[in-house]
């Protein structure tokens, strides 16, 4: 290391000090999953569209999304027309699983850099499982994401924003947000 | 920051042109090769194609093992497995499938049970199950259109669970790809026109969709220059050779392309509707090519004008204002369906195929919806939106 350009040894001091790599993403992917995994379970509680698609999901039904080095992941089982989100540990072999290949990629889709129709285009997202199964679980995802988040926001995630009122997206939103405190407050500790 | 990225990849070895059957026994000899099964169907056995490519191997000193002929139009589990056995019974060391799209998947799946011995096949459905290289493989497509010679995918029809399943892994990709003019010379001027239009479709959808790339863009173009060149002289003179080697170099460069960018809308219908009423895949495609063109134009509105250089050559681009471009390419799809039409009756919209009913509309974009293939469109596709495309294509 002593050989190597000022410059570039200063780089190296940088990196060494910032800790582990990548652990403020490790961080705030686990976190992001988490919270994806507990709105996707209040929408489908709260929201029509949400519930038909569930609905419409074959019985047995067990989804993840995963970091393929196993560093985080959030996974979701079928009960009816809702969905619950239940410890990975709990569902080895999902019915239908999107793994992102590095935690980098799924970093840059949650913070919301990357579409998740993009990412599969760059091929940062695999998809194993049956595709009509993958789409329901898309326009589900799509759906919670356009009644959460800011509409800013929501336009750099998603494809096309659907047409919501702001009274119905507010409404539904803060239902949503209502019945995920609530669920949280039922089991903490899950 | 650039946030581009995207990956691209493409191990066949492309053997084609003039006496390119004849440099078979070459590639099975440098693969340590010397008792190929021969996969293909009942058809392409009686139009004596099997036996030009025997003929082609024994004049090169090369040998062959049994043929295996018993693929069905869909191709199944079934023949899958008879296959294998028909492969392993006879010591065979390498495969050549000579057929279209059915006996491709076949191959490819057979291929993985004739490495891995008598075990289920099921264990590898999904994306990248196979984790080592598979016998040596020799694809001799006689349609231009699937392009299934340079894709990584099969998909078998399982009558036991009712499903189609698919297998996807890059060991399932053929060694070389032999693309001869002889193999394509008798196919009908429907067939020729339905798979042109396929290959088409790849090769716009590659272009205009959303995992488009500099490598893909670059055979998408290549793929739709040939076809818009070629495809009505050989309508017109179907033993015209050279235009039916530029076709199948064309449906090799649209599989290379939408292998490495997926296909979006036309395709998510054309599943549809080939699944619900049993319409020719590339017939399918055809009809909605257009339709869902002008439904991308707010995504895609300079991929699609560029592609008029391809299409119409580079006068017409050149004389046509930017502005113009993408509406003058769409044209172009439709006079080249017109004349497909007029030359051979190749259905120009789902009214002309006799087989849909314009009540089940409805149903059609419902299911469509829930193909893969939607995710890559560049335009979002919802319900009504796709019932606007169905309603143009009536
Ligand atoms: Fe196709």
């Amino acid at each position: 290391m002593n050989d190597a350009p000022v410059s570039t040894r200063a780089r190296l001091v940088v990196l060494e000090k910032r800790g582990p790599p990548f652990a403020f993403q490790r961080f705030y992917v686990r976190f992001m999953l988490w919270l994806i995994g507990r709105l996707l379970q209040a929408a489908s509680v709260v929201d029509d569209e949400i519930r038909r698609e569930v609905g419409n999901l074959p019985a047995g039904f067990t989804f993840s999304m995963r970091v393929r080095s196993g560093s985080a992941a959030l996974t979701l089982t079928k009960h009816g027309d809702r969905l619950r989100a239940v410890p990975a540990a709990a569902v080895p072999h999902p019915v239908l699983s999107f793994d992102f290949k590095h935690i980098a990629h799924a970093f840059l889709v949650l913070s919301f850099q990357e579409s998740t129709p993009r990412a599969l285009a760059n091929d940062r997202l695999s998809v194993d499982g049956e595709y009509p199964s993958a789409m329901k679980m898309l326009r589900a995802l799509n759906r919670m994401q356009a009644l959460v988040l800011p509409r800013f926001v929501a336009v750099r995630a998603l494809k096309a924003c659907p047409r919501i009122s702001l009274a119905e997206k507010i409404g539904l939103a803060s239902r949503i947000y209502g019945r995920l405190i609530v669920e949280l407050l039922k089991r903490p500790a899950a | 920051m650039t946030k581009h990225y995207f990956e691209f990849s493409c191990p066949v070895k492309m053997v084609a042109g003039f006496r390119a059957l004849e440099h078979i026994s070459f590639e099975l000899d440098t693969r340590g090769a010397s008792r190929p099964l021969i996969v293909s169907d009942k058809g392409v056995v009686g139009a004596g194609l099997v036996d030009t490519v025997l003929a082609a191997i024994a004049t090169g000193g090369g040998q062959v093992g049994p043929i295996f002929d018993d693929v069905p139009p869909d191709s199944s589990m079934e023949a899958v497995r008879a296959g294998a056995a028909r492969y392993l019974d006879s010591g065979c060391d390498a495969i050549i499938a000579v057929g279209g799209g059915s006996v491709m998947d076949t191959a490819k799946a057979l291929n993985i049970l004739a490495t891995e011995g008598g075990v289920d096949l099921r264990q590898f459905a999904g994306y990248n199950n196979l984790k080592r290289p598979l016998k040596p493989f020799i694809a001799i497509p006689t349609t231009a259109g699937t392009g299934s010679e340079v894709t990584a995918i099969s998909v078998i029809k399982d009558r036991e669970e009712g499903v189609k399943t698919f297998y996807c892994s890059p060991f399932l990709l053929p060694d070389v790809a032999v693309l001869d003019p002889r193999m394509t010379l008798k196919l009908p001027p429907m067939i020729t026109a339905a798979t042109a239009m396929d290959a088409l479709t790849h090769a716009v959808e590659a272009y205009t969709c959303l995992a488009r790339n500099p490598m893909s863009d670059a055979y998408a173009e290549a793929a739709v220059r040939r076809i818009s060149q070629w495809l009505v002289p050989v309508l017109l003179r179907p033993d015209e050779a050279e235009g039916r080697l530029a076709l199948a170099e064309a449906a090799a460069m649209a599989g290379i392309a939408f292998s490495n960018s997926p296909v979006g809308l036309v395709h998510a219908l054309a599943h549809t509707i080939g699944a619900m009423y049993g319409v020719h895949h590339g017939a399918a495609n055809s009809i909605f090519l257009p339709f869902v063109l002008e439904f991308n134009l707010p995504g895609s509105r300079q991929e699609i004008g560029a592609l008029l250089l391809s299409l119409a050559g580079p006068e017409v681009y050149a004389a046509t204002p930017a502005s113009r471009r993408a509406e003058e390419a769409i044209d172009r799809i439709m006079a080249l369906k017109d004349k497909a039409h007029e030359l051979c009756g190749l259905p120009r919209t789902l009214a002309e195929t006799g087989s849909v009913p314009r009540e089940d509309l409805p149903r059609i974009a419902r299911t469509a919806l829930d193909d893969g293939t939607v995710v890559m469109n560049p335009v979002d596709v919802t319900y009504e939106g796709a019932l606007r495309v169905l309603e143009r294509a009536w």
